[in-house]
């Protein structure tokens, strides 16, 4: 069976939950001569929550940043929302306002306040006055539980205070879906929670989100797929029940006896 | 909406015109404007260069720009300085590069053989530079001169051939080499024993490797080699005495590379004591070595050489006098010792402090935490700065032009002090003076980058 | 223990240095004070003519360090500019631009200055394609019998600004054009914080500036008048308009080319060394090129660049010492033609060195003030 058929008889599952919000169809991508992603097929729908793993490699986290556009796809369509991802910075800019991004490294902006950090882009993007910008800034801050550090800078907060001061950075944004890249990877153990917490919360508040991580019991708590990457493709796809009590392909079942 | 992603573009030619030189609207103006002013300006170079330029001036006074006022009759002498050079330069290399390719080898790290292609391009702009000389040579001489300096630079190099345990007698040839192409000029007379007795001191006192001693027997044993190592050497100099041209006498290009290399040497040792002396816990020796070297630092090199011409005199007990150029060279390293303290000083505070800390704990002494863990690594990372603070002394060598000596640059005076070339030609030797410099700089600091990135990879 | 060693080893070394110093200044006659200071100059200073050789030394030395200080502003002015553009444009996407930069680093880095300095001076200058000062070149006004620019080998005409009256007034009105144009700033920015609105504040308190000034200039009934440079009677001096001489332009311009290249070079590392993660967290915020440079990178930039920006400044000041080579009358010029015109070396010695110790720890100070202002706040 190929992934192709494993993702849409699964993909059609889910339509219930909404038409497809993002949508990747017969995605390539190379980095010179390596191929980093094969054959990709794959469809979202609003509200969904998808986490993707694999081994490192595997490609998953080129996958999202190419529906930002932070990497450039080679072949296939991408569309986001209705929007499709071509040369054409206006779309590239439609897009990346629709959509968040919180990363591994967190890249908060160093010199600025926290609450600047978070109100950067409603202000200078969506000419949001600021005072109502601060207004968002707080609220969002509130969300992640730390509105109290609103005017420290990042380099004096923990790498889970940082980790939420970054997700509510792009919650100000008011994005139509979420994308996170091993958010709680960099992070010490007693600070994964905090994060992780945040993120469940997001997930029950109905954000459409694709979440790139090791964290499985992230995945039982809130995925309603998870797709599994091997050396550029998608090799199954599934709910979380089924990668736990029943994975099919030898690759998954390897890779899962690893983490788990 | 069938968009299917357009293969990438770099490939073809027209695409690249497109992607780099007209990205956009702006660019491409910038495009459109730049390029008549670059045709503009290579036409200017090509008529300077070829049509117009007085190259005549290179070429009648080539010698003084390699020698300068050395005497004509000793230039043999030169000559043999600089193959004997080759050729250290060439065990001690090829010695260098065995070492390591072995220990790489050893580490089961793969690597790569260089094409001779690669090695050309490394050393593109020296063998530019050596390729216009030869184009200015007069004679034959020349031609053969070169051949027989690259013939002796690949003879050296065939020590990579010799087996580990002898590893030693290459490095002892390459000191060798260098000991005796110094004094090929200088020749044997004067303190020139003194020089290589502390050479010849030092290899002995790190050779000498007693186990099983108590330190203070090993301390005697190795006093006593060396102190019988010096009078060996005392005793082979006023045997063989082989007179020669001091450095006083010496100058053109040749003077130039031999005063920064000097000047290097000299400060590194200096300087690193310096460092240390910064980092003292007695608060006298901190006090004098960060006021020496602010103030160094915070003066200009000229006025340092002034100072050396002018008063050093004063500071030596009457009688006694040191030549124009042994002032300058010792301000020049008075001066790069204080900036190589600063640089070594850098790379000792980067270092974590959790290497001392392992260190103690394992139960090493002070002196030998700093010898064997702190000051190994230390150094390796400040490579690249102390490579760059070596071109920067080369560059400044040509201050001594102000002090009326002639090095390399200061030797045009006595080119335009002629003559036929009194007032013509100024922009001919001055581009010449620069070639010159550029490709030695330049070269220098392509070593540098290229050593910067073998070594973040931990090589 | 070893410590205590070479404390006293330097203690003793420099007890025999300076020892043999005052002997050997005692015996020679030659004083070690600086009573000298007060005594008359006795030497002309070239390209200066209000300098009277009677006048004491202390005043040839004021004379060499305000000339220094003049290089020195010109040379780091014409650096940073230079140099930022430079640096930029190494970073282009332009291939030309890129390249054409990169040429212009690789060969001002690693060449002397003083061969630089040199080349201005004997290939443009002495024995270049200008002509002399009686034949100077005189680029003419297009239109009018003024000279725009005079170019000749001993000194370079520009135009300048002259009184022709009502110059208080004007002052007046420039600094009340500069008060108000500060408020249309402000006002400009409360407009961006109230309403969301792009701001625009530079085009707009620039343009009420440039409108007050010319409102200013013609209700004042022409304060300003553009002196345009003309040759004296005799053809031996530029009079009217602004004098550069060819000293201080080789000096200046030298060391202005020189030191861009290593701004250039200090500019294209400061922004590469802002992670990349900055420049994929600004595009993820959907934020314009501009808008990344302005809120993301160059902040962070120019925290990076500022100390070794600072440096060559120094370094740049430190240089002008070359013009001891050429017929500039800086401090240590003068130093040395004073030296050798017979007053003792020591003491003049000590005093040059003093002087670019004082601007050395100015500098320094600067340096240490701005490093504690732009510190990132960390734990």
């Amino acid at each position: 069976m190929t992934s192709e058929t494993k993702g849409s008889a699964f993909a059609d599952a889910t339509q219930a939950k909404g038409e497809a919000f993002i949508e990747l169809t017969d995605v390539d991508k190379f980095f010179g001569d390596f191929q980093a992603l094969k054959d990709i097929n794959m469809k979202v729908g609003k509200q969904e929550v998808v986490v993707v793993i694999g081994p490192s490699g595997s490609g998953k986290s080129t996958l999202i940043r190419c529906i930002n556009r932070l990497e450039k796809h080679d072949r296939g369509r991408i569309i986001v929302d209705g929007i499709e991802l071509s040369d054409d910075i206006r779309n590239i800019q439609e897009v990346r306002r629709e959509t968040g991004m919180v990363f591994q490294q967190f890249n908060l902006f160093p010199h600025l306040t926290v609450l600047d950090n978070v109100i950067l882009a409603p202000r200078e993007v969506r000419h949001t006055p600021k005072k109502e910008a601060e207004n968002l800034g707080m609220e969002m801050l509130e969300r992640v539980k730390i509105p109290e550090q609103a005017r420290k800078y990042p380099g004096q907060l923990s790498g889970g205070q940082q980790q939420r001061v970054a997700i509510a950075r792009s919650l100000a944004m008011r994005p139509k879906v979420m994308l996170f890249d091993e958010p709680t990877s960099a992070l010490d153990p007693e600070m994964i929670k905090e994060v992780l917490d945040v993120m469940v919360e997001l997930a029950e508040g109905g954000m459409t989100m694709i979440v790139v991580t090791h964290e499985m019991g992230f995945a039982r708590a809130v995925a309603n797929r998870v797709v599994f990457m091997s050396d550029g493709q998608i090799v199954e796809v599934g709910t979380p029940e089924h990668f736990f009590t029943d994975p099919q392909e030898d690759r998954t079942k390897l890779f899962l006896s690893q983490i788990l | 909406m069938t968009a299917v992603a357009r293969p990438t573009s770099s490939s073809t030619a027209s695409g690249w015109i497109r992607g780099r030189l007209f990205p956009n609207v702006a660019s491409g103006i910038v495009t459109v404007l730049l390029f008549p002013l670059l045709i503009y300006l290579a036409y200017r170079a090509f008529l300077f260069i070829v049509v117009n330029g007085r190259w005549d001036v290179i070429r009648r006074n080539l010698n003084l720009f390699m020698q300068g006022t050395f005497p004509r009759d000793e230039q043999w002498r030169i000559l043999v300085q600089i193959i004997l050079m080759a050729m250290a330069v060439g065990v001690g290399g090829a010695t260098a590069s065995a070492a390591a390719a072995d220990r790489t080898r050893e580490a089961g790290i793969a690597t790569r053989r260089q094409r001779p292609t690669a090695t050309l391009r490394r050393f593109g702009p020296l063998i530019l530079f050596v390729l216009v000389l030869l184009y200015f040579a007069t004679t034959a001489n020349p031609w053969l001169f070169v051949l027989a300096v690259v013939s002796a630079g690949l003879l050296g190099s065939a020590a990579r051939f010799l087996p580990p345990r002898l590893r030693h007698l290459g490095w002892l040839i390459a000191v060798l080499a260098l000991i005796v192409g110094f004094q090929a000029v200088s020749g044997t007379t004067g303190r020139s024993w003194l020089a290589t007795a502390i050479l010849v001191s030092i290899g002995v006192w790190l050779s000498v490797r007693q186990e099983g001693l108590s330190p203070l027997a090993r301390l005697a044993t190795k006093t006593a080699l060396v102190a019988l190592a010096a009078g060996v050497v005392y005793g082979i100099y006023t045997v063989v005495t082989v007179p020669g041209i001091g450095w006083d006498k010496w100058s053109g290009l040749h003077l130039t590379l031999w005063v920064s290399a000097l000047a290097i040497v000299l400060s590194f040792p200096l300087g690193l004591l310096l460092a240390l002396a910064r980092r003292s816990t007695l608060p006298a020796l901190r006090v004098l070595a960060t006021g020496y070297i602010e103030l160094i630092r915070g003066v200009p090199l000229i006025t340092l050489l002034f100072m050396g011409q002018f008063i050093l005199g004063f500071m030596l007990p009457a009688g006694s006098s040191l030549s124009s150029i042994s002032r300058a060279i010792a301000a020049m390293t008075l001066f790069t010792a204080a900036y190589v303290a600063e640089i070594v000083r850098g790379g000792l505070q980067a270092l974590p402090y959790g290497q001392t800390e392992a260190a103690q704990a394992l139960g090493l002494t002070p002196g030998r935490t700093m010898r064997l863990i702190i000051l190994p690594q230390a150094l390796r990372a400040v490579i690249p700065a102390m490579v760059g603070q070596f071109i920067s002394i080369f560059k400044d060598s040509s201050l001594l032009y102000i002090l009326a000596i002639n090095e390399f640059l200061g030797v045009r005076s006595l080119v335009h002090a002629q003559a036929d070339f009194r007032s013509v030609a100024h922009a001919e030797t001055l581009v010449f003076v620069a070639l010159g410099y550029w490709a030695f700089a330049y070269s220098m600091s392509r070593e540098s980058q290229r050593l910067e990135r073998r070594l973040r990879v931990g090589l | 223990m070893g410590q205590v060693v070479a404390v006293l080893i330097v203690f003793l070394l420099l007890r025999w240095l300076f020892g043999n110093l005052v002997d050997n200044s005692r015996r020679t006659g030659i004083s070690l004070d600086f009573g000298f200071l007060n005594r008359p100059t006795q030497f002309q200073i070239a390209n200066h003519p209000e300098f009277d050789p009677r006048s004491p030394v202390y005043r040839m030395v004021l004379v060499g360090i305000k000339n220094t200080l003049l290089a020195s502003v010109f040379g780091i002015a014409l650096a940073g500019v230079l140099g930022l553009i430079v640096g930029i444009a190494r970073l282009s996407q332009n291939w030309l631009t890129a390249r054409l930069a990169s040429v212009y680093v690789e060969f001002f880095r690693n060449i002397p200055p003083l061969v630089i300095i040199l080349f201005f001076a004997f290939a443009v200058f002495l024995h270049g394609p200008l002509p002399n000062l009686r034949e100077a070149i005189e680029v003419g006004f297009p239109g009018t019998s003024h000279n725009l620019f005079i170019f000749s080998l001993e000194q370079w005409g520009i135009p300048s600004l002259a009184d022709a009256g009502n110059l208080l007034y004007f002052s007046l009105a420039i600094i009340f054009a500069l008060v108000v144009s500060a408020l249309v700033w402000r006002w400009r920015t409360r407009v961006h914080d109230q309403a969301g609105d792009p701001h625009h504040r530079l085009f707009w308190s620039v343009g009420v500036l440039l409108l007050m000034l010319a409102l200013a200039y013609v209700l004042l009934d022409e304060p300003l008048r553009v002196t345009w440079p003309t040759l004296s009677e005799n053809r031996r001096r530029v009079i009217d308009g602004f004098a550069i001489n060819s000293g201080f332009i080789s000096v200046a311009g030298a060391l202005g080319l020189y030191t861009a290249s290593h701004v250039a070079e200090i500019i294209r590392g400061s922004i590469l060394a802002v992670s990349r993660g900055q420049t994929e967290a600004a595009n993820a915020l959907a934020l314009t090129n501009f808008q990344r440079y302005r809120f993301v990178i160059l902040p962070q930039a120019v925290r990076i660049a500022l100390p070794p920006l600072i440096n060559q400044g120094l370094n740049l000041v430190k240089n002008t010492s070359l013009a001891a080579a050429v017929a500039y009358a800086e401090i240590t010029n003068l130093t040395a033609s004073s030296i050798g015109n017979g007053r003792p070396a020591v003491p003049s010695i000590v005093i040059l060195m003093a002087v670019y110790l004082s601007f050395s720890l100015i500098i320094s100070f600067i340096l240490n003030l701005v490093n504690r202002r732009i510190q990132l706040v960390a734990r």
